[in-house]
This record gives structure tokens, sequence and C-alpha cells, in this order.
């Protein structure tokens, strides 16, 4: 239960990591004053964006049920979109490494469905 | 519309905002609190902290009949028992009962009679634990967030939701004045003045918005026969009553037979129960016990739907046989029962409602740098005036003074509330009253003193004083009972509600202490460009 929610606030940080760099201003953050992410790296960020998001709900439906999990996905959202903003204005580059915990709770997300 | 719809917008925002943010925040701090409602009252009845040390191993049958055998020595010929069994959030066995009406008492005096008719056991031994101090606990921020204080209910909830309407007008025409609300997602620049305080008020409010929505519209719908009455007057002109009778599945009411018939047994109806929810029962009310016709009603416990209405089962007491499951609600009333049920979120278990509660946090750090962002705004009008020697205008120090007694004078209240219920003699009569009058007296106090003088030094008076008081009350707790930090995060999983509480206050202490000493930092002589009203919010934001 709590593994799964914990895999599901992990799946929208990298989601809402991912959306964040494909952002000109975040992305110059990290890559210097003036870099722009080129298309087609922003249209795949943007992508495993919402794929990171949409997995996210699908682990919290997983934990909590159809009539819970959309409420404590709410709370998810809002807790990654916090960590995402403060981590992208405090340690920048930390903030795109952490995003790469989407792929443990991914993991974790497939050994409960199985 | 001469300006466009953004700008009318955020005329809208900023006066529907302004007007009821002061108050917005006592709700939003009281309702946030309300979460933990049932652990506060715990913290602030340390009678029943040694009680609850040992894990509960008893079974719900054994915690029923050990209260039903009280209850027939106390109160057998009581109206109605009521019983709260032992279960995640509450490790003790509470009852309590009513008598039948006497002729010629006051709703008062049947009310204060109420109070003294319950009793709390201890699981493990079946004894009666200490007699807890007289305190309303966690019910009097719960009540404070939509009945208010020192005047009645109803027009408590009359202000109340009058603010909250206000509240949904601004967040909609937030949302569409916002025009960058994508592209400044993730965006937080901070050490930049107005620009900060805007950052801040948009994290808070974008990234929960669903949260903040969501609790103020059900929480008007929690009211919506009070604020939107005409359709039931039509139905039903004066009998509102009757209405609620229709509406709501309650069990029926039966007469008492004046028979005398002895009770059935209540364990295997628990187990009945268990069987058919997969949860034991946790609430049990005997209408009419000791009689022909007693009824037996067990609660399921919430937890598996988002409604409020939880399904029933009711037994005759008599004979012991299955009456009838609570009938199928109507799709309308699921509907409510679930927006309801959202708001008083009684489903969410611990993690849930430990978001609930940093949410609501958020909300009030949202309702914060909204108002301070109006002071920022307003005073650059001024920036001249105060270059030359002269004064801010009386609006920016009205704002001002109500901003400091609403955003670092609440957490005083609140601190002082639970001071005084470890200090104030458990004897005393009139014991809750004092407690809330507390609560009010150092609001009022530290209210006033910003009316006196809303300056920096009063930002951080009463943010230091405010830190102290809250970081302050784990050590009162120590000092005055045996359940300190040290007790209750190594004791049974009840205690750790005492721990939870102490830890929690103590956080808070530290992030309003943080905002005590970000503002009074020494400037660097880079960032000293134009003093930047003082505010705590983005202290807030950043622990959040």
């Amino acid at each position: 239960m709590s593994a799964l929610i914990v895999a599901g606030v992990a799946l929208a940080y990298s989601g809402f990591a991912a959306k964040g760099l494909s952002m000109d201003r975040h992305y110059a953050d990290i890559h210097g004053r003036g870099a722009e992410p080129d298309a087609r790296l922003r249209l795949r960020l943007r992508l495993l964006g919402w794929l990171a998001l949409a997995l996210s709900f699908g682990a919290c439906i997983a934990a909590s049920g159809w009539h819970i999990g959309p409420v404590v996905w709410c709370g998810v959202l809002s807790l990654s979109a916090w960590s995402v903003t403060l981590l992208l204005r405090y340690a920048p580059r930390r903030a795109v490494q952490a995003a790469w915990i989407g792929v443990p709770a991914l993991a974790v997300l497939v050994a409960f469905m199985a | 519309m001469k300006d466009g719809l953004r700008q009318s917008m955020a005329w809208v925002h900023t006066w529907s905002g302004l007007l009821v943010c002061w108050l917005l925040l006592l709700v939003f701090m009281g309702g946030t609190a309300a979460y933990y409602k049932h652990e506060i009252t715990f913290w602030m009845k340390p009678e029943l902290h040694k009680a609850a040390d040992a894990p509960s191993r008893v079974t719900p049958a054994e915690s029923a009949a050990l209260a039903v055998r009280e209850l027939q020595q106390c109160a057998p010929k009581a109206n109605a028992w009521f019983l709260d069994l032992p279960h995640e959030r509450n490790p003790l066995i509470y009852a309590s009962w009513t008598n039948p009406p006497k002729k010629g008492t006051t709703r008062e005096e049947r009310r204060a009679a109420f109070r003294t008719q319950n009793f709390t056991l201890d699981p493990m031994t079946g004894e009666h634990t200490a007699a807890p101090r007289d305190t309303r606990g966690g019910e009097f921020l719960y009540r404070l967030h939509f009945d208010l204080y020192y005047m009645s209910a109803i027009w408590g909830r009359w202000i109340v939701g009058i603010a909250a309407m206000f509240m949904l007008v601004a967040i909609v025409s937030g949302v569409i004045t916002h025009k960058r609300i994508f592209k400044d997602f993730f965006t937080f620049r901070p050490k930049k003045g107005q620009r900060s305080w805007l950052d801040a008020h948009n994290a808070t409010a974008v990234l929960a918005l669903p949260f903040h929505l969501m609790i103020t519209y059900t929480g008007l719908v929690t009211l919506m026969f009070m604020y939107m009455p005409s359709p039931t007057k039509a139905l039903y002109g004066a009998e509102q009553n009757a209405m609620f009778a229709d509406v709501f599945p309650n069990a029926e009411r039966v007469k008492p037979a004046k028979q005398f018939a002895p009770l059935a047994d209540i364990a295997p109806m628990l187990l009945q129960a268990e069987r058919a929810w997969g949860q034991a029962p946790t609430r049990v009310v005997v209408s009419n016990p000791n009689d022909a016709n007693a009824r037996i009603e067990l609660h399921r416990p919430s937890g598996q739907q988002l409604s409020n209405i939880e399904p029933t089962m009711t037994f005759d007491g008599a004979s012991g046989a299955l009456l009838s499951q609570a009938k199928p609600m109507s799709t309308t009333l699921d509907a409510r029962g679930a927006i309801y049920g959202l708001h008083v979120a009684h489903f969410a278990d611990s993690l849930l409602r430990a978001l609930f509660f940093v949410c609501g946090l958020a909300g009030t750090a949202m309702v914060a740098t909204g108002a301070l962002l109006w002071g920022v705004k307003e005073r650059q009008k001024y920036a001249k005036v105060v270059a030359q020697g002269g004064k801010v205008g009386f609006g920016v120090r009205l704002v001002d003074a109500l901003n400091i007694g609403a955003i670092a004078g609440l957490p005083i209240a609140f601190a002082v509330y639970f001071w005084a219920n470890r200090l104030l003699p458990v004897e005393i009569a009139q014991r809750t009253n004092l407690e809330a009058n507390c609560f009010f007296i150092a609001w009022g106090l530290a209210a006033l003193l910003a009316q006196i003088r809303p300056t920096r030094a009063m930002w951080r008076f009463q943010l230091t004083l405010g830190a102290l008081l809250l970081a302050g009350i784990p050590v009162l707790n120590a000092l005055t009972t045996d359940t300190h930090l040290g007790v209750s995060l190594f004791g049974g999983p009840a205690l750790r509600a005492v721990a939870g509480f102490d830890i929690v206050v103590l956080l808070l202490g530290l992030l309003l202490g943080y905002a005590a000493w970000w503002l009074g930092r020494p400037k660097k002589p880079a960032a000293a460009n134009k003093p930047v009203p003082a505010d705590v919010s983005t202290n807030k934001l950043e622990a959040a």
C-alpha cells in the first residue's frame, strides 16, 4: 500500500521534473543562460512527463482504489510539484538527477501489479 | 469590460480575497488542525495517556462486553447508549448515554448533564481510566472553523459561509487572471520583493489547486441546506425536519415498549457485521436498552469510501435478530455524502491525512501570501512619500496591522490554547470556557498590539513569541505529564498521537522562529535596495 503511494510520489516527481526541464527557464538554469532544448528533446520530455504522471495516477489507484485513489493522487501531485519547484530553484542539477527515481518506482509499480 | 477580462478579474481577485483573508486564516488554521482533532483531544487529556500505553490486544467483542457490563450498572434505564470501541485512531473504550428527558429542564441543563454521562475504560484492564480533565480539545478548533465563538452557531456559519463564497470567487478569478499559470508553474524566485511574494502565492495556490477548490466548495456543501434553503422550503415549507427524516437514512426511532427484556449478547452481532464488511464495527448505538423494543445499531468504520454516511446494521436488542441493513442510498444522496466526506476526510488513512494537513498548511500560506502581497503592492505607491519621511496611507497601515495580528497572532493563540490546557488547574470551574477564553485573549492582545505598532519589529516580536510558545509545548508536556517525547516515541502505538503532536508543534515553532530570524537577518549591501514588508510564508512554503 504505502510502497505504491511512495512509487506514485516518485513517478509524479519524475513527471513534473521532465515537464519542468522542457521549459526554457528551467532548462537554461541547468544548461547555462540562453540554452534551449531542441524541439525533439522538448517533445520527448513532455511525453515522458505526461506518461509518468499517468503512471503515478495508476499507482495511486492501485494503492487506494477508484474511490480514494484519485484523492490521494491530487495530494501526491501537489507534494511532488512543490518538491520540483524548490529543487529547481535551489539545486537544479540535483532536481534532474533525482528525476531518475521514476525508474525504480516504475519497477515497484510493475512488481505490485504482476 | 473596457479593461478586458484578465484585468477585471484581477480586481475581483484582489478585493474578494483581501476582504475576508483574515477570517479565512482562522478558518484554514482551525480546519487544518481539525484533521487531527482526535489526536489533539487525546493530547489534551493526559490522564488517558497511561491507559493507552499498552498495545491493545482486545477484540471489539470483548471491548463491547466490557462497556455493556459497566453501562448496565451506571445507566440501565437510559434512553440510549453510545459506544466507541478501540481502533487505529482511538486506543480506549468511550461510552456515553442519554437519559429520558425530564420535564421542566432546559436544553442547556440537558447538555450539561450529558457532559457528565460518560466514562472511559481501559480495554486491557476493563477498569475506568483516571477521569480526564474537562476540555473540548480538538473539537473546539473544529467547531471554531465554521461556528466561530462568542456568537450563536447560526451567525458563525453565515459569516464563515459568506467568507467561503468570497474565497470561491477569489480562487476562480485568481486562475483566470494568472496569465502565466503554466509558464510559471515551477517558478520560485526568492529575494526579489514583490516578485517573490507573487511566486510564493502562485506556488501555494496553483500547485494545490485541486485541494483549495475542493475544500472551499465542499465546505459550502456541508451547510448547503442553510445557505440554499429555497428548494426545501418550496417542498416542505416550515417542516424542515420532515425533509431531513425523508432524505437521510436514519434508523427509524422505535418507542420503548416499557416492558423489560434482557439485552441480547452483542458479540455475535459484531461478528456478523465484521463478516459482511471485512472490518469490525467501531461504533455501537443501543436504543432503549433492557426494553422489549431495544435496537442495536452497528456502524461500519470509515476508510472504504468517500461518503461520510457509512452503512449500518440494525439488530433487535431483545432477540438478537438482524432487522435491517441500511437501505442503498440514492445516487444524489451518495454524491452529497461523497462531497461532504471529501471535506471531513474521515476516510483518510495516516498517509493521506498527512497530505490533507500539508495541503491545509499550503492553503494557509496561500491566504497569508495573498494578504501580504496587497500590502507590498500598495506600499510601492508610497515609496516616494516614505523616502521623504512621510507616512504610508491608512489602508496600508490597517492591512499591515491586521496581517500581523492574523498571520503572526493566530499561531500565538493556538499555542496559548494548548498551554492553557496544561496550566489551568484541573479542578477549576468552567474549564472548557476558560481554555477558549485564553485563545481569544491571546489573539486579541496580539491583534491589538499589532494595531498600535504595525512595524517590522512587531512582526519579529510576535513571530518569536509564537515560535517560543509552539516549540515550548513539548517541554511543557514533559514538565506536566509523564508522556514526554522520550516516552511517547517508544511507547505503545496509541502514544504515537502524543509524540506526533509534540513533533508537529515543534516543527511549526521552528518554522516561525526561522521566519523571525529571516526578518532580522543582517542585510547584505546588495540586497538592501528596498525595504520589503515583512513576512512569513515563503518560509512556510519552503518547509512545505
